[in-house]
């Protein structure tokens, strides 16, 4: 055998994956060389410690960013939790099991309701002021959040920008600049969905188009194409001409580059 | 065992991943809870850092749901067995590529877990020595050039096989113990000065 493949076998061995002929195979050859038979009594030795180094252990954070995560993307009703549910509240013990009961307590709720309505309009300019309040702290978070190190915390920030009714130049511009300049991918598609709603500002449509012959990710390339399809955004011809002439661009890419080209030349 | 959407169970995650490519995302609740754990390991003991190695493996679910589409479902029996592991491993890679690339201009990784190897509470088995010495294995181990550990955490920590090592690589389950042979040979070497450095 030549030492070569023994020290294949050893390694084999040390995983206790060596088939049932190796073994004699590799235990005479270690019998009449000193060399390989050294090598295998010092790293054996070194490979059996290497498992008394602690294996590390995430945080709790972990966990809580994984579910924050999967409940924007699917909705919780068929998310399996981890954490265990109740399903009583807790003055369910309270809640007559009779129907009249239940339709005589639901009737005084809707009259309660509509004398709270009646006097509403009172309080109509406190609940706009305290609604542009939510907006404006809504704002300056996900600004916050879209300049953390952390591409989640950043991805957050992107989520928060999807809950505004209107988006401010502020945001429209921090979210084109993390389309043209994050460094997480994740990133990029987030920001470029959350602008759909700025999609009719010819700003975006520049900037968007700008930015993608700098794209290096097939997927941001594919959302960016898709979203000046979208807009109409004849303007963007030049910009996709130039992706399509790139001569590493992924195929499916190049597929819809040229479907996009067909769409907004017509 | 677990149930993703409409009470259907799976048995593995193979089967979760390729429901997930067909569009029930419910299952990934489940992948999460089996692989996390795993995942987070391997990212820390190649960059030594608790919030990265957090930041990654939360990067690579994301990942599984963004490119689920091109996780190969059909395959079955053997072939099966381990595929996902592949996959896995693949986004893995590339997304520590990718922080890597970003963070180049970055200082050397800290001594955290060196540090508390060497002051954690020993138990009745283990002496001071002992983990004297673990600590500067740890230290060789990190010494490793990037590939060579990257190895040798698959191998040694993550519980994978050569073949399964193999798939990751593209290369051959031969090469792959070639390669752990040579790693395990210079982690030897690194391990030797340190221990020389120490006694002198």
């Amino acid at each position: 055998m030549m030492c070569s493949h023994a020290k294949e076998l050893m390694a084999a061995y040390w995983q206790r994956e060596l088939a049932g002929d190796d073994q004699p195979a590799l235990q005479r050859h270690l019998e009449t060389c000193a060399e390989c038979s050294a090598e295998m009594a010092a790293l054996g030795g070194l490979w059996e410690r290497l498992a008394d180094i602690p294996a590390p252990e995430p945080s709790q954070a972990l966990n809580v960013r994984w579910q924050s995560t999967l409940e924007s993307l699917i909705p919780s009703s068929v998310i399996p939790s981890n954490k265990p549910v109740s399903r009583t509240w807790p003055f369910a013990n309270l809640w007559p099991s009779s129907p009249a009961w239940q339709a005589a307590i639901a009737l005084a709720c809707l009259l309660i309701g509509i004398f709270a309505g009646a006097n509403l309009p009172r309080q109509n300019k406190e609940i706009a002021k305290l609604h542009d309040e939510i907006a404006s702290t809504r704002e300056m978070v996900a600004l916050s959040l879209l300049q953390q190190q952390s591409a989640t915390e950043r991805l957050r920030g992107v989520d928060y920008t999807g809950r505004m009714q209107t988006m401010e130049p502020e945001v429209v511009s921090a979210l084109t600049e993390a389309v043209a300049h994050d460094p997480s991918v994740n990133v990029r598609l987030a920001a470029i969905d959350a602008l759909s709603k700025a999609s009719g500002s010819p700003g975006v449509l520049q900037s968007l188009t700008q930015s993608l012959p700098r794209q290096d990710s097939p997927m941001v390339q594919a959302a960016l194409i898709d979203y000046l399809v979208e807009a109409r955004d004849r303007k963007a011809l030049g910009a996709l001409r130039q992706l399509a002439a790139q001569p590493d661009l992924n195929p499916a890419v190049l597929e819809r580059t040229h479907f996009a080209l067909r769409q907004l030349s017509r | 065992m677990g149930i993703a959407n409409g009470g259907i169970e799976y048995d593995t995650d193979h089967e979760r991943m390729a429901a997930v490519a067909r569009g029930d995302l419910a299952g990934m609740n489940e992948i999460y809870r089996n692989r996390h754990r795993p995942l987070f390991r391997f990212f820390y003991r190649l960059t030594n850092r608790q919030a990265t190695a957090e930041d990654l493996a939360h990067e690579v679910f994301l990942r599984m749901i963004r490119y689920r589409h091109t996780y190969q479902a059909e395959k079955e029996g053997a072939e099966a067995a381990g595929a996902f592991e592949a996959w896995m491993y693949r986004i893995a890679r590339n997304t520590l590529a990718d922080h890597a690339r970003k963070q180049r201009h970055e200082v050397a990784p800290g001594e955290g877990e060196l540090e508390s190897i060497a002051s954690a509470r020993p138990t009745p088995f283990e002496t001071a020595a002992k983990r004297q010495d673990l600590a500067l294995l740890h230290r060789a181990l990190r010494e490793l050039p990037d590939d060579k550990r990257e190895l040798l955490v698959l191998t040694r920590f993550q519980g994978l096989s050569y073949e399964q090592i193999g798939r990751i690589l593209g290369c051959q389950a031969g090469t792959v113990k070639g390669r752990v042979f040579r790693a395990m040979k210079e982690l030897g070497s690194i391990y030797s000065e340190l221990c020389k450095e120490k006694a002198s």
